[in-house]
């Protein structure tokens, strides 16, 4: 009966693993470069905007850094020329923005 | 003398240290996108030698496009004269117009020159011996500048104050320097240092009114911002009737969406 169960599990394991996977490729991952955000309480009116976006839950920002990172389902994906309007109408300059299927922001950029 | 140690000692003290947010007494080159979400209002205690006085301001901006701002001015005042009645009501309303000139940023820094124009109107409730405001339209016309990154902010303003009374037409202008004393994190608790200088010219009669205001602020989460300084006299003019002692703001600004 013991032996039933770890079997159970082990074939369950390949598939949960390949569901984890499956739902990381379909997150993209955006940096966007928010040139002239120098302080956090310019930095508020960005993240309410961002916030806005289809899917767009959380929205990290790195003040020293001067940019916001963000991250949506593949299928809410916004373009470029959408971000960039969104930190034009905010006051702020568009500088690189870059769209990637693994997470930008590490624990360690967030400590630095 | 003392006053003037103090002050360098502050300057000192200010520059050693790393960066900023709006200033407290000197206008801002930074136009958020606030579309109207925002407010800012602050009290403001000035003890003169045969009067004190309390203001309290409400402004709200909204900005039309990112380089275009109007504001609106509601001030209440409250003016207690030591041998007299106190009066209080309205002061004069006011418009206020910004129109970014010019901008460059950079990654967490930028530099900026906006216009202005601030209408004011003769609102003010008052009696016959004391004016809540200036009791005339009033029109000013001025520069707004800006530098800032997140180590440090350095602002400042000028305008001429055309009132129709050529005795009374004046210039001012303000300059502030600000630090951060926190790491600069978003969002995070922030304190800010102000250091500012505020003065105004009487043309017609060369007269000059010269005041340094250190100031505090506090950065509470992504929303609130509260903000107290002190506006001491360096310089007065002689004819002036009613000397200022000392002048206290305090006061907030919140984003309401």
């Amino acid at each position: 009966m013991k032996y039933k169960w770890i079997l159970f599990v082990l074939l369950l394991l390949p598939i949960w693993v390949f569901g984890q996977q499956s739902i990381s490729s379909d997150t993209v991952y955006i940096s966007i470069e928010i040139k002239g955000m120098a302080c956090p309480y310019c930095a508020y009116g960005m993240e309410r905007e961002l916030k806005g976006l289809t899917g767009v839950d959380d929205v990290d920002i790195l003040l020293v850094e001067g940019r916001a990172y963000i991250q949506t389902l593949e299928v809410n994906k916004p373009t470029e020329a959408s971000l960039a309007e969104i930190i034009k109408n905010g006051g702020f300059t568009v500088g690189e923005i870059v769209f990637s299927n693994k997470p930008l922001l590490t624990r360690e950029k967030m400590e630095e | 003398m003392k006053l003037s140690l103090y002050t360098i000692l502050f300057v000192c003290s200010v520059l050693s240290l790393k960066g900023q947010g709006p200033p407290i007494t000197v206008e801002t080159p930074v136009m958020l996108g606030l579309e109207g979400s925002g407010v800012r209002t602050f009290g403001r205690f000035i003890a003169r030698e045969k009067s004190s006085s309390y203001a309290h301001i409400f402004a709200v901006p909204y900005n039309f496009t990112p380089t275009l701002q109007l504001a609106g001015i509601v001030p209440f005042k409250i003016i207690r004269p030591k041998n007299g009645d106190q009066v209080s009501g309205l002061s004069d309303l006011s418009l206020s117009l910004k129109y970014q000139l010019y901008k460059k940023d950079a990654t967490a820094q930028t530099f900026r020159i906006l216009a202005r124009i601030v209408q004011s109107f003769p609102t003010s409730a008052s009696s016959e011996a004391i004016k809540l405001g200036a009791g005339v339209y009033q029109t000013s016309v001025g520069l707004i500048f800006g530098k800032l990154n997140t180590s440090i902010g350095i602002y400042g303003d000028i305008s001429y104050i055309l009132t129709g009374d050529s005795a009374r037409d004046r210039v001012k202008y303000n300059l502030s320097i600000g630090v951060p004393l926190l790491p600069q994190q978003y969002p995070a608790h922030q304190m800010n240092v102000y250091l500012e200088l505020n003065g105004s010219y009487l043309l017609e009669r060369s007269a000059q009114e010269f005041f340094v205001s250190p100031g505090l602020q506090f950065i509470l989460g992504r929303r609130v911002l509260l903000e107290t300084s002190l506006q001491l006299p360096l310089i007065l003019p002689n004819h002036a009737l009613d000397k200022t002692k000392i002048g206290f703001l305090l006061g907030g600004r919140f984003l309401i969406t």
